[in-house]
């Protein structure tokens, strides 16, 4: 669901001088003439066919269905057949329900985690991979791989892999805590779509901080390197504020994508053991076949209003940070 | 030119209704042990005659829901008559049926059973095709290694579980990784053995949206001792790595050996011969008390026939289930399926790997499996699961009744 | 589909320091030990990526005992012939193909239209108000369009993969447009002036030099693109409703649900839904990795 994966990130260091670029971040900063816009020009007639039959097409696509699906919220509908208006009731009910209330504690614990464990795997690999390596195109090319790969056949891959290839290792190693299948851990079971998740989603990263880093200037560290910093210092004060702003679009791009994490968890553990890992995405998708339609798009209501507002608190961060 | 290529596509999507003046009919069916079966049923009727062409869509219950809600739903739907395929029915999305021959040869035992599970007032919505009554699959070699007899009382039961066990045998071989198989096994025939589920569910609806502690009837109060005893069977007499087993082990599991006792219905048998045609099996009702006479055995209706209102071929549809309904091909199909017959001239089910649950079934021992008649949107394989795995069994049966009340208040 | 990359592009006038750091590289001795710890760490890609491919060659009964590590004996192939014809993965293979580059090039086009306009006439509230309306459908979760998408298309009997192409180009195209915009605000104005001066209409403008301008980030926008429409399963699987047309995930996973009892016909199933994207991306990966990566350091 691209949609549902990817936030309004600004640009890092976008150009700072007039027009820049539009967008959320930087919709504080006065309007400009900006580089191509001509002020009070006519608008060329090419310019309404690039846009208003995409526009329309769009609208019917997207919007409108969001409308329907938020209008349904308020009844009783399960998709087809008769139904009635029921008011605020699925709302109602669904603030006590105590399986969504563990549903969105479990979703952004879980991505919380996972957008700490994913950024430091990144950053760090980004580091090696830009240093001085052999087989730095192969390495590069293996480590992009799972990017490539759906996320319901990575789960299922790892389903088994779990239950079968980890405790072989354990048994071998003698590792007692490995033995056991983590998906059948209800205290666990997370950490395994932790590690999936992590797993198909660190290429992505990775490669912001490739670029990241490529971007930095040598002359820095020729510098450093004369005034004998360690490896480790340079690490930490020079390449790391030097990226800062990666760190920031990694961060909010990755959280708002795990917060919609339905595919892996759907194959990995089914939401199991138990209702341990069972996300809000994979409620209210359950809710379109076990006749929970109604009940469900309001939660899908919830779920969009906290998304939004999740993300629009992350960029107003980022514009104080920005500013300073 | 990709574009082309696409409207070319979406092309052959539209004219796919009315070419030669044949009706085409989609008949939905997605039972994944039958599907070699009807396939052969409807290349055999597609060669029969030349006015309709059948047409069968086995992607299973999240396609034809979005059918539905599109407005072209299959024309015939054959599927398991749970609570998710019943909203159809109770929202009365399909059709009556009541005029029909095949309506008419319904048992009125089974008639019940299917009203049961959801009907809309008035109508005679599903034709139940195929009916599975379920107990413990068990390995008759490994009882007779150890002089071992059917066991009629949940004491005798242990008994067994104990000598097994103490043979280095593992009494119940479990598969908990697949939530499905621990609420149609373990949850369904521990609380069907042990609570009289009609009256249960009667005073459920009665009470509406009050039910949990104090009230008559709860499934805190009333499940809470077979669940016990589940957890006994489940925590202490089962394979070590139950946890982690999904059900394609448990059948190539049973099917060499491994287990002496598996709570599965009886279409693991096909899945079973598949590694091992000669695995001697039986079926016995899983005793949850020690009074012989509350055995009973898990029924559900595993297929039944609707056709929806949306479809525009109801009368093709209608023949093409008349044809489906001929005894020769109803009785083959729950012969080869090892179910039984729903109608009053149906054939005899003599397969001795399900002959030990027969007589309950033909006396009216029977129950509903609690896991298909709760709503779905009360994620019972889920809290099942999550119960044999180690949660308190009160608290888990006190988020059920919270859940039944809180589903009853939106409806 | 978890978090897929963005990689916006830096400022103008930055150089790429990656020939230089290469020169830097090749000159000084490698560094052993940070080389040998990242290619320990290749193995955790490499070995899910084993266990596929070796039990996918397995026998069925060899693939029974869930044994993840050991080699395939005797190597068989007769997981494939099964997962092959019960998937009928030729013709899911085509519908998927033509899906896929349908929503490539539709994307590219409809989000690079939609970017020039909008950058171009900035100072106009409608263009203005049509870049923010685009990008808050970024927020909006797939489940709460999925129902009434179903009975739209179906009511306009787009029930199809034509359909599936359509929808799919407008989820890609908030995204797009918002890398696009921000490429195309770092392209100099001065560059476009000059072209109008020589008497070049927007259109022409447009096909001559901002859009062969825009190839790096055509070229991300493409590869997001292909990897959303190859991958994604749910869209499909809901609104195509002729099963015969359906694409080839959706054929995998209701191949997982109903026939997956043998490892080897599992694995062999996945292994194909694999394969194609993984092939493909490793013959284009110098170009996949300079698009994604230059897009970031080229202005």
């Amino acid at each position: 669901m691209a949609t549902t994966s990817l936030p309004a990130a600004p640009s890092p260091e976008a150009p700072r001088r007039a027009g820049s670029a539009p967008t959320a971040a930087s919709t504080s900063s006065p309007r400009d003439a900006g580089q191509l816009a001509r002020k009070h020009h006519k608008v060329e007639p090419v310019f309404w066919w690039m846009t208003i039959p995409t526009l329309i097409v769009f609208t019917l696509a997207i919007p409108l269905p969001a409308v329907m699906g938020i209008f349904y919220s308020f009844t009783n509908f399960i998709g087809v057949g008769n139904w009635r208006f029921l008011g605020l009731a699925n709302y109602v009910a669904m603030f006590s329900d105590p399986q969504i209330r563990a549903s969105y504690l479990f979703t952004v614990g879980f991505s919380l985690v996972t957008v700490v464990v994913v950024n430091i795997v990144s950053f760090l690999l980004a580091v090696g991979l830009t240093g001085r390596i052999r087989a730095k195109v192969a390495m590069r090319t293996i480590f992009v791989i799972p990017m490539v790969i759906s996320g319901i056949v990575i789960a299922y891959v790892f389903q088994f892999v779990f239950s079968n290839a980890v405790p072989a290792i354990g048994q071998a190693l003698g590792i007692g805590l490995l033995k056991e299948s983590l998906l059948t851990n209800p205290d666990l079971a997370w950490l395994a779509v932790v590690v999936v998740t992590a797993w198909q989603a660190i290429p992505g990263t990775l490669l912001i901080y490739i670029a990241g880093l490529m971007s930095v200037d040598e002359v820095i560290y020729e510098a450093a390197d004369i005034d004998g910093a360690s490896k480790f210092k340079q690490l930490m004060q020079l390449t790391l504020p030097l990226v800062s702003s990666y760190v920031v679009i990694n961060t909010i791009l990755g959280f708002k994508g795990f917060l919609n994490a339905y595919d892996i968890i759907v194959g990995l553990t089914a939401g199991g053991p138990g209702t341990s890992t069972m996300s809000v995405a994979m409620n209210i998708v359950n809710g379109l076949t076990n006749g929970d339609y109604a009940y469900q798009m309001a939660n899908a209501t919830v779920f969009f209003i906290f998304t939004l507002l999740v993300s629009l608190l992350q960029l107003s961060l980022m514009r104080g940070r920005n500013k300073k | 030119m990709a574009v082309v290529a696409a409207a070319a596509l979406a092309g052959t999507a539209l004219a796919g209704c009315s070419a030669s003046g044949q009706q085409r009919i989609v008949f939905a069916f997605n039972k994944r042990e039958g599907i070699p079966y009807m396939q052969k049923v409807v290349d055999d009727y597609n060669a029969s005659q030349k006015k309709v062409h059948v047409v069968m869509d086995t992607s299973g219950i999240g396609t034809t829901a979005a059918g539905f809600v599109r407005g072209n739903p299959p024309d015939l739907l054959l599927a398991n008559f749970n609570n998710q395929a019943a909203r159809y029915v109770t929202h009365c999305a399909t059709i009556d049926l009541s005029e029909t021959a095949e309506a008419k040869r319904v048992r009125p035992a089974v008639k019940t059973l299917v009203d049961g599970v959801g009907e809309c007032p008035g109508r005679t919505s599903a034709v139940p095709y195929s009916i599975m009554a379920a107990g413990v699959i068990y390995n008759k070699q490994i009882f007779a290694r150890y002089n071992l007899e059917v066991p009629q009382t949940y004491d005798e039961l242990i008994e067994v579980c104990k000598t097994l066990k103490a043979h280095g045998i593992i009494p119940f071989y479990g598969t908990f990784f697949d939530s499905w198989t621990v609420s149609q096994g373990w949850f369904d025939y521990a609380a069907g053995g042990s609570v009289d589920l009609k009256s249960f569910f009667n005073g459920l609806d009665a009470q509406g949206t009050d039910v949990g502690p104090d009230s008559a009837v709860s499934f805190q109060k009333n499940f809470l001792p077979g669940m016990q005893k589940m957890m006994v069977l489940a925590r202490t007499y089962s394979n070590a790595d139950a946890n982690s087993r999904i059900y394609g082990d448990g059948n190539t599991a049973m099917a060499q050996g491994k287990g002496a006792m598996y709570l599965q219905g009886p279409w693991a048998f096909s899945e079973i011969a598949k590694t091992n045609p000669k695995a001697q099996l039986g079926t016995f009702p899983l005793p949850m008390t020690n009074d012989p006479k509350n055995l009973k055995v898990a029924v559900n209706v595993d297929l039944a026939a609707m056709i929806p209102e949306q479809s525009s071929h109801q009368q093709a549809a209608k023949d093409f289930m008349s044809y489906l309904f001929q005894p020769r091909i109803i009785d083959a199909y729950n012969a080869s399926q090892l179910g039984y017959g729903p109608l009053t001239d149906s054939a005899a089910q003599n397969d001795p790997r399900v002959s030990g649950v027969q007589s309950y079934y033909q006396s009216g021992q029977m129950y509903a499996g609690p896991s298909y008649v709760i709503p779905q949107a009360i994620p019972i394989p889920n809290l099942a699961q999550s119960m044999i795995l180690g949660a308190d069994p009160k608290g888990v049966l006190a988020v059920i009744d919270a859940d039944w009340a809180r589903f009853a208040r939106r409806q | 589909m978890t978090a897929l990359p963005v990689v916006p592009p830096v400022a103008v006038g930055k150089k790429p320091r990656s020939s230089r750091r290469a020169d830097r590289a090749t000159l000084q001795r490698p560094n052993w030990p940070v080389t040998i710890i990242l290619a320990i760490c290749t193995l955790t890609v490499l070995i899910p990526l084993y266990v596929t491919v070796s039990m996918a060659f397995k026998s069925t009964s060899q693939a029974v005992d869930g044994k993840a590590f050991s080699l395939p004996h005797p190597f068989s192939v007769e997981g494939f012939k099964q997962a092959w014809t019960m998937t009928n993965t030729p013709v899911g293979l085509g519908i998927s193909a033509v899906i896929t580059a349908g929503v490539v090039l539709l994307t590219i086009f409809l989000a690079a239209f939609a970017s020039y306009a909008i950058v171009s006439n900035w100072d106009r509230r409608f263009f203005r108000y049509t870049f923010f309306y685009v990008l808050a459908a970024m927020f909006i979760p797939f489940p709460v369009v999925a129902l009434p998408q179903v009975r739209l298309t179906g009511l306009v009997h787009l029930d199809n993969p034509l359909g599936v192409i359509i929808l799919a180009t407008m989820f890609q195209l908030a995204f797009s447009v918002l890398l696009f915009t921000t490429f195309l605000r770092s392209i100099p104005h001065e560059l476009e002036e000059s072209a109008h001066i020589d008497g070049a209409t927007t259109w022409q403008t447009f096909w001559q030099l901002i859009f062969p301008l825009l190839a790096p980030m055509s070229a991300t926008v493409g590869i997001f693109a292909f990897l959303y429409a190859w991958n994604d399963f749910m869209m499909p699987s809901l609104i195509i409703s002729n099963a015969d047309h359906q694409s080839l995930p959706v054929r995998q996973n209701i191949f997982q649900t109903q026939f997956a009892n043998n490892y080897n016909v599992s694995f062999a199933s996945y292994l194909m839904a694999m394969a194609p994207a993984v092939i493909v991306y490793i013959f284009t990966q110098r170009w996949v990795m300079s698009g994604v990566t230059q897009g970031a350091v080229k202005g």
